[in-house]
């Protein structure tokens, strides 16, 4: 990350990083429920493999640790961006399958839809904290939805969309974890209220 | 010739002498110790049904010369069970450890495989050198989907036996118990009990990986725990104490995301702080007046039946209270 001399954005930054921990925490909870309904309307099998399902963000990483911030926040934010019009694709299947959308079902995607949508603007604001410019969506919006995908593949790929999702919002509160904790400015700003 | 020849309890077995004919006349040790020669068939020596008790040096010596022909150790036991494995990361994000035993002995050396596969890649699991029944692989990634398969495979010259374990990378994550566990009183507070503990040594980076802890504490004469789980930091003050009765405590930990609670930490015991009975002061008093009225009678002194390092707590204070009632009693008769 860009290195900052202000308090008052060393402050802004850890303060992005704690409530994007929460959101990331929240998220997560409501996902892996989400999954287990999905999984039971879908008909699906909760072990089934997913793994030849192309198009989603991968949450799994090599040499996490070795990340600097700025890479943790663009590869979040590219995530999110593309979870964004995942979900709104999933939710659009359930208003042409059955209709409309005010089922368990719907209703649960909607509200992780309004939180991707709330992390992704989270992250953004972060990297404008940091003079970053924020990379265009056209370039990692994720490839538009085959028509001619079967409605089984098109159930497997909302089912590797939530599962990969839960596996990001705990890699991103980790991520913010680390931002704040590697962040130029801690050193100059209050230490933080838990201690090991 | 002398080597190891192993055979499954229960099984009948048949050793030759060598190269020695069926008709040659034989002798058969076992353990140095003559075998009655019901127990042969020509030169052949039989064991029907071996029970474990029968492994030994079996020596065979040509009759006349009392040369030794042949020689085996009969190592008798069981092809293995099916065994038990199971993995675990008490260091998350490092790794994770898979450790494994078999249900029940089998008598004769056992030798064990392990494979870890994540998705298309097999892994490498180190083995510790002690306890030799582990081993610790290196997380290549994290916050992965694909799960790790993970079979081991027992061997022993009697058989082989097997078993797999599948998991995902969060689920086998739990923690060892938080460690140096205190409890203190808290000084003019009789219903406070602080309490204080570190993260397990084992759980590599508590910062990034913060923990999050469960309490639990009851005074001794009670069954029923109750609870408290903290989201931060590695201390609580317990301000609902019963005044003066004993508490044990223990601590917990878990990843703040991801995996399961540890087992219970070491229980510790603490009671809370009581007030320094006052009437001491009172009986000294009185004890004071009773030796003034008469020259006979000395009381024993009160400090010791009061003393706080024998008696702690609302005990002590009922006694004190009985010997000063007792002196005070004894005072009147004499006034």
């Amino acid at each position: 990350m860009a290195a900052a001399d202000s308090p008052s954005l060393a402050l802004q930054r850890r303060d992005l990083c704690s409530r994007g921990i929460r959101l990331a925490g929240k998220m997560r909870s409501d996902v892996v429920e989400l999954l287990d309904t999905y999984v039971e309307r879908q008909g699906l099998d909760a072990s089934v493999s997913v793994a030849g399902v192309e198009g989603v963000p991968v949450a799994a990483v090599e040499r996490w640790d070795e990340q600097t911030g700025t890479q943790r926040v663009l590869e979040n934010l590219a995530a999110y961006r593309a979870f964004r019009v995942l979900l709104a694709e999933m939710l659009e299947e359930q208003r042409e399958q059955l209709g409309d959308t005010d089922t368990a079902l719907g209703r649960a995607l909607a509200s992780v839809l309004l939180q991707v949508s709330a992390f992704t603007y989270h992250l953004e604001e972060l990297l404008r904290l940091e003079s970053l410019g924020l990379p265009s969506e056209e370039e990692e919006s994720p490839p538009p939805l085959d028509p001619h995908l079967g409605l089984f593949e098109r159930k497997l790929r909302g089912l590797r969309v939530l599962r990969e999702l839960s596996q990001w919002a705990v890699r991103s509160a980790r991520d913010l974890r680390q931002i704040a904790k590697h962040s130029p400015a801690t050193s100059s700003a209050p230490s933080p209220a838990h201690s090991p | 010739d002398s080597h190891t020849q192993y055979e499954r309890v229960g099984a009948d077995v048949t050793m030759k002498c060598g190269s020695m004919d069926w008709g040659s006349s034989v002798t058969w040790t076992a353990n140095g110790t003559d075998i009655d020669e019901s127990h042969l068939n020509g030169s052949y020596l039989i064991l029907k049904n071996v029970d474990l008790t029968q492994s030994g040096q079996y020596s065979c010596y040509e009759g006349s010369s009392w040369h030794l022909k042949y020689q085996t150790y009969l190592s008798v036991g069981l092809p293995p069970k099916e065994p038990v494995l199971m993995c675990r990361s008490n260091n998350y994000p490092k790794g994770f450890y898979c450790s494994w035993h078999l249900p029940s002995p089998t008598y004769i050396p056992n030798f064990f495989n392990i494979s870890v596969i994540h998705g298309t890649r097999e892994m490498v699991c180190e083995k510790d050198v002690f306890p030799k029944n582990r081993c610790h692989i290196r997380y290549l990634q994290l916050f992965s989907t694909v799960k790790y398969k993970v079979t081991l495979t027992v061997t022993n010259a009697l058989g082989k036996n097997s078993t797999t374990v599948t998991f995902d990378e969060f689920t086998i994550v739990k923690p060892d118990p938080p460690e140096s566990v205190v409890a203190k009183p808290v000084p003019n507070n009789p219903r406070r009990l602080e309490v204080s503990w570190q993260n397990p040594s084992s759980w590599p980076d508590p910062e990034s990986f913060p923990l999050k802890f469960f309490l639990r504490y009851r005074p001794l004469i009670l069954d029923q725990w109750q609870h408290v789980e903290l989201s931060d930091g590695t201390s609580h003050t317990i301000t609902d104490a019963y005044a003066g009765k004993e508490y044990i405590i223990q601590v917990a930990a878990k990843d703040n995301d991801i995996g399961t609670w540890s087992d219970w930490s070491v229980a510790v015991h603490a009671t809370p702080w009581t007030e320094e009975p006052k009437h001491l002061t009172t009986e000294a008093q009185m004890t004071e007046t009773t030796s003034a009225s008469t020259s006979s009678f000395m009381p024993p002194p009160t400090t010791k039946i009061c003393d706080k390092g024998a008696v702690v707590g609302s005990g002590a204070v009922a006694v004190c209270w009985t010997a000063g009632l007792v002196l005070a009693a004894y005072g009147v008769l004499f006034i």
